[in-house]
């Protein structure tokens, strides 16, 4: 909310200089956001008027220039190109008070000045024309003081209004915190203060629950009434556009000085003329003052005449009741309206007005009829022949002010502090001056505080009073022990053993476009919706961690990358039941160069499938019963037949393949070469043991001989798979490892089967073997896989 | 010759050798190489000499020899000027100076190594990691935290809604703050509760240096018996000194939350600049020595009762953070959108 100083000043005495004001203001909760200076404010500088203009005799681009002040001729140096004799100029002597500083007298190129022709800038005026110097009025009479010619020096600060601050929205209401908080004297506003008892107008209120009061005052012969230039002038500073006819700015001006927004109906557009404050009926319209017609239901508040709804209460008026520079009579409505319904019907309607704005957050019910008697004032004071007709409350059931008991042990023990009880007094008294001095305080809360309902809240005010430093970082609290979900704890895990790998870590959004879901093979049916996207980009929730990869991996190819390590750990969101489920995944793809700028060792290699596989060993590596498993239902967005399911104490722990080559060709890659996985964290958080020495897994003795091994190389057909032959190697006696070191095709082997060569290691742990006893071992290594496998010996 | 006449040997030689090398002016370098080391040197008849040592003694002696033949040759070319390196042993048979094999560097995210992080502080502090869903229920998310239908304050936070109803039939939302999880926690567990929650968050706001549509926050809440504003402020300026080194102090701003009172915004003096008012304006508190970095109070008496908790008895403090700012202030990141966009020339930079 903007605030002008010299309106502020109005109703403090002495006020503090803006800077001091926005450290006030900042101190007690009111952050003031931006100070910005306005009007003139430089001194010793007159209107003058250019006489003549000569070259200067030692410089091109400088001018002598005959200024005329009024009273006699001066010479003076000029570098300005817009200069011409004639014009009146701003002409500031020595000794003048300007942006940057006094003037001096001085000699320029050898010939003294008498003075200097300014611009906007040397003058320190904001928004002016500041390419040379700044030219006059013709109108303008030389001699005259050139301050007269502007705005008066004032400030505008910017503060920051948090939505429990209704009882800051004003100029008023700033200098009434400050005289609370800091005791500077409240200067009340000038009010129509007569009574007036006529009833031209009757008011009635059908619903006391949702009006709370209703002020009306009835003003006639207001025809003509124009705005004085001093309210067009802060209207404009506010950055509100000044229609010129007084009952429209008036209404303005007051709600900025004091908070409340009120409104002027013509009477001569009431039917009755009566007014009426009512549900409405649904399906009633009314057109608003900025012509949109609208559709009311009875939900909304509504302000009425006898046959027609005239005003959205607190939101915006009708335009078939709204005054004009015709209008001659008028009623003032000042009322403080149920601050939900307010809300709702600004939102429903979609209309935000600065009143709207004021009454969703809470209007003060004591403020209705000071709010409407300042109206009146101002506009009688600028209408010789208004005459005020009618002036009535409609207060059914006054408001009672709410008391909270303070005791101040109870403020210590929320603050932490130890408040001396006579400080915490002083506080309450400075809200409530006629606070009595009997434990605990019953504290009856300012009607315009209706945000204070309990001791928390006088706390709070206590400590913004005395200042929020008053609270010590002091604890004596007990110990407690740390611990984390599994998930959590699992998810930690998970990441570091990635990244160990080489997995670099990304963040992507949540939401996915209907276009990536089919690139990817995924349903945009089963997908949460947003119903209000930023835009269709952002449409849908992800179900899958995929299309987030792969957008990164576009993005880093597209800048020159070679090899892309990447996973992803988050969120993923279904449909289920009715309802919605959410699972943390965690995700990566490998592609391109690996590893990443090959070696001079070994040449450069590209991701594969084994490199992906070997990872996920690694990832799973002594979490119990972890294997690969040929998947029975792949997600679509693999590569048929180059997918494998993992599995952890047997449960799903998601897939790991190589992408099909539809999903590559939607995200425009050039080849498939994307090898990926998606693992659910819940497999890995079932198995994850919370207590540390569960998660130790206990040390194996060793053989105390030396182990034996032999290497063995058999060609057998394609169709036998490595797994397959791995099991069968179980119950060799004292085989402790079989290990595949090498797999080849072509020369010497038929087409259809491939040479596996195999190293057996054995080990016992009795005795040493001799070569006997591991011949045999090996004798009935190579029985079995004759038997099961119609492999033979490679020759 | 046994190994003990050996050893003596050896010893002497290289007594020798010294005493030629400090007399080096008399001497000529040359000669002195010529002596010791050449091929009828001395050292080289001594270890000609290790045949007949028996086999088990002659493998160590043979270790010493040639480490006292290195040490004189490195000696020796200092004296000629030559760097010992450049010696005819030293010179290497392998270029040491190639690439080593290029193991993959993986890196985690800034926003993972400044979440683990403060999470490893307050968990220091006693703090529990507790989850919620990210798609929320209105209740959790607004009405227990104290933000009443038609409230301004829900003006706040806009959000996003999807297209899943609650069991009450109202719209499910993503949640626009971690808060809801202080309200899981509080009706599923007893006092004492001390937990942090750190999440993803979702606002309507457009993507801009510092603001996003996704980002992350920690939570915190500390419920028991006689729990203070000074207890809050004791806690956060742990974490702060914990982060930020032991000289970061916390100073408490009136502020508005709904689900807290009183509230409080929360600023640690600027470790970047040291609140020094001289030299140029630190770009990271602009000059004014603190940095605005939480929002915490004391959890709002609504709030409790909301958890069926009596004010009257139980008391606690709430804090929350952006994860965002504290990655940006520690990784030195002036634009958010840099923490989305995944370019691996940046993410690779975590160490």
């Amino acid at each position: 909310m903007k605030i002008i100083y010299s309106w502020l000043s109005d109703f403090i005495e002495n006020p503090p200089s803006p800077e001091d004001l926005a450290a006030k203001l900042g101190r007690v909760g009111l952050k003031v956001e931006e100070i910005k200076r306005t009007g003139a404010s430089f001194s010793g500088v007159c209107v003058g008027e250019i006489l003549k203009i000569d070259k200067h005799p030692n410089a091109d681009k400088l001018a002598l220039v005959d200024v005329s002040d009024g009273a006699g001729t001066m010479r003076v140096v000029c570098g300005a190109k817009n200069i011409a004799v004639g014009q009146k100029i701003p002409f500031a002597k020595a000794g003048a008070m300007l942006s940057g500083g006094e003037l001096k007298k001085a000699k320029i190129r050898g010939v003294e000045s008498e003075g200097m022709i300014c611009s906007a800038s040397e003058l320190g005026l904001e928004g002016y024309d500041n390419t040379g110097i700044l030219v006059l009025p013709e109108t303008a009479a030389p001699g005259a003081d050139a301050i007269t010619l502007f705005p008066k020096a004032d400030c505008t600060l910017e503060v920051e209004m948090l939505p429990n601050q209704s009882h800051c929205l004003s100029h008023y209401a700033l200098a009434r915190e400050l005289s609370v908080f800091y005791g500077l004297k409240l200067s009340e506003p000038e009010v129509f203060s007569a009574d007036v008892s006529g009833s031209s107008v009757p008011v009635n209120i059908n619903v006391p629950d949702l009006c709370l009061r209703y002020a009306a005052i009835v003003i006639k012969g207001v025809r003509g009434a124009r705005t004085p230039d001093w309210m067009a002038d802060r209207l404009r500073a506010m950055g509100s556009n000044p229609k010129g006819n007084i009952l429209i700015d008036g209404s303005n001006y007051v709600m900025y000085e004091l908070g409340q927004p009120t409104h002027c109906f013509d009477i001569s557009k009431l039917s009755g003329p009566k007014i009426m404050v009512r549900r409405a009926l649904t399906g009633e319209m009314l057109k608003t003052l900025d012509g949109q017609p609208l559709k009311l239901d009875a939900g909304m508040l509504v302000i009425a005449d006898a046959s027609k709804p005239v005003a959205l209460a607190g939101v915006m008026g009708g335009a078939d009741t709204a005054v004009s520079d015709d209008t001659d009579a008028i009623l003032i409505e000042s009322a403080r309206f149920h601050p939900p319904t307010v809300r709702l019907a600004s939102k429903s309607t979609g209309i935000k007005s600065e009143s709207s704005y004021r009454f969703e957050r809470g209007t003060d019910p004591e403020l209705t009829m000071k709010a409407a008697r300042r109206l009146t004032e101002l506009i009688v004071a600028s209408v010789p022949g208004a005459k005020v007709e009618q002036v009535t409350d409609n207060y059914p059931v006054a408001y009672e002010r709410p008391v909270v008991e303070v005791d101040p042990a109870r403020v210590n023990a929320i603050l932490g502090t130890g408040i001396a009880d006579g400080e915490i007094y002083a506080c309450l008294k400075a809200f409530q001056p006629e606070l009595k001095d009997s434990k605990p305080w019953k504290f009856t809360v300012p009607s315009y505080r209706q945000d204070i309902e309990s001791v928390w809240d006088a706390s709070e005010e206590i400590a913004r009073y005395i200042g929020y430093d008053v609270i010590p970082a002091a604890s004596q609290m007990p110990m407690l022990p740390s611990s984390a979900t599994p998930q959590w704890a699992v998810g930690i895990e998970a990441k570091n053993l990635l990244a160990g790998l080489g997995f670099s870590e990304v963040y992507n959004y949540d939401f996915v476009s209907a276009r990536e879901l089919k690139a990817c093979g995924l349903e945009a049916g089963g997908a949460v919706e947003v119903k209000n996207p930023l835009s269709s980009d952002y449409q849908y929730m992800r179900q899958s961690l995929l299309p987030g990869l792969l957008k990164t991996l576009s993005y880093n190819l597209n800048r020159g990358r070679e090899s892309v390590v990447i996973f992803e750990s988050g969120t993923v969101y279904f449909k289920k039941d009715g309802g919605k489920a959410e699972e943390v995944h965690c995700a990566g793809l490998m592609s391109g160069e690996f590893p990443e700028g090959g070696s001079w060792k070994s040449g450069h290699g590209s991701a594969d499938f084994y490199h992906l596989k070997g990872m996920m060993n690694r990832l799973f590596a002594g979490k119990g019963g972890f294997r690969f498993e040929a998947p029975r239902k792949a997600p679509s967005y693999f590569q048929p037949g180059l997918c494998l399911e993992m599995k952890l104490g047997g449960n799903s722990a998601g897939f790991v393949g190589k992408l099909g080559s539809g999903v590559a060709a939607a995200f425009d890659f050039k080849d498939n070469n994307i090898f990926y996985f998606e693992i659910p964290l819940s497999c890995m958080a079932a198995a994850w043991k919370p207590e540390f020495w569960q998660k130790i897994a206990k040390i194996k003795p060793v053989s105390s001989f030396p182990q034996n091994w032999r290497d063995l190389s058999v060609v057998l057909e394609e169709k036998y798979d490595w797994a397959e032959l791995e099991r069968s190697f179980s119950g060799v006696q004292d085989l402790a490892s079989a290990r595949l070191i090498d797999v080849y095709k072509g020369k010497n082997i038929p087409e259809g089967s491939r040479s596996l060569t195999v190293r057996f290691t054995f080990s016992s742990t009795e005795k040493t073997l001799n070569d006997a006893e591991v011949g045999a071992r090996m004798t009935a290594v190579m029985d079995k896989l004759t038997r099961n496998f119609n492999a033979r010996l490679r020759s | 010759m046994n190994a003990t006449e050996w050893k003596e040997k050896l010893s002497a030689i290289r007594d020798s050798f010294s005493v030629s090398i400090n007399n080096v002016q008399t001497e000529n370098p040359e000669a002195i190489e010529l002596r010791f080391l050449g091929r009828k040197g001395e050292l080289a008849l001594l270890l000609r000499d290790l045949k007949d040592i028996p086999i088990e003694e002659r493998k160590a002696l043979g270790a010493l020899g040639n480490t006292a033949k290195e040490e004189m040759m490195v000696r020796l070319g200092a004296l000629k000027g030559v760097p010992a390196s450049a010696g005819p042993a030293a010179k290497p048979n392998l270029d040491l100076t190639l690439p080593g094999w290029p193991f993959p560097k993986g890196t985690l995210h800034p926003l993972t190594v400044t979440l683990n992080r403060m999470t490893e502080c307050f968990a220091k502090l006693g703090f529990s990691v507790a989850e919620g869903p990210l798609i929320e229920e209105d209740y959790f998310n607004f009405e227990a935290l104290n933000f009443p239908p038609f409230h301004p304050a829900r003006d706040m936070q806009d959000t996003f809604y999807v297209d899943v109803k609650d069991a009450s039939g109202k719209d499910m939302l993503l949640r626009t703050h971690t808060s809801p999880v202080q309200i899981r926690t509080m009706k599923n567990q007893e006092p004492p509760i001390r937990i942090i929650s750190p999440g993803r968050v979702f606002r309507s706001e457009a993507v801009d240096a510092s603001h996003s549509f996704a980002f992350h926050q920690i939570e915190g809440l500390y419920v028991d018996k006689n729990v203070s504003m000074a207890d809050l402020k004791w806690t956060l300026e742990e974490f702060m000194k914990d982060l930020f080194g032991s000289s970061a102090k916390v100073r408490f701003m009136p502020s508005y939350f709904p689900f807290v009172e009183p509230g409080a915004e929360v600023e640690v003096s600027c470790v970047f600049c040291r609140g020094k008012a001289d030299g140029p304006r630190c770009p990271v508190c602009k000059g004014t020595g603190w940095i605005e970095l939480l929002g915490a109070g004391v959890v709002h008496p609504n709030v409790l009762k909301a958890c069926n908790y009596d004010p009257a008895k139980w008391s606690g403090f709430a804090f929350g953070a952006g994860i965002e700012r504290f990655a940006m202030l520690l990784f030195g990141i002036s634009d958010m959108r840099m923490l989305y966009e995944n370019d691996l020339r940046i993410l690779k930079q975590v160490q």
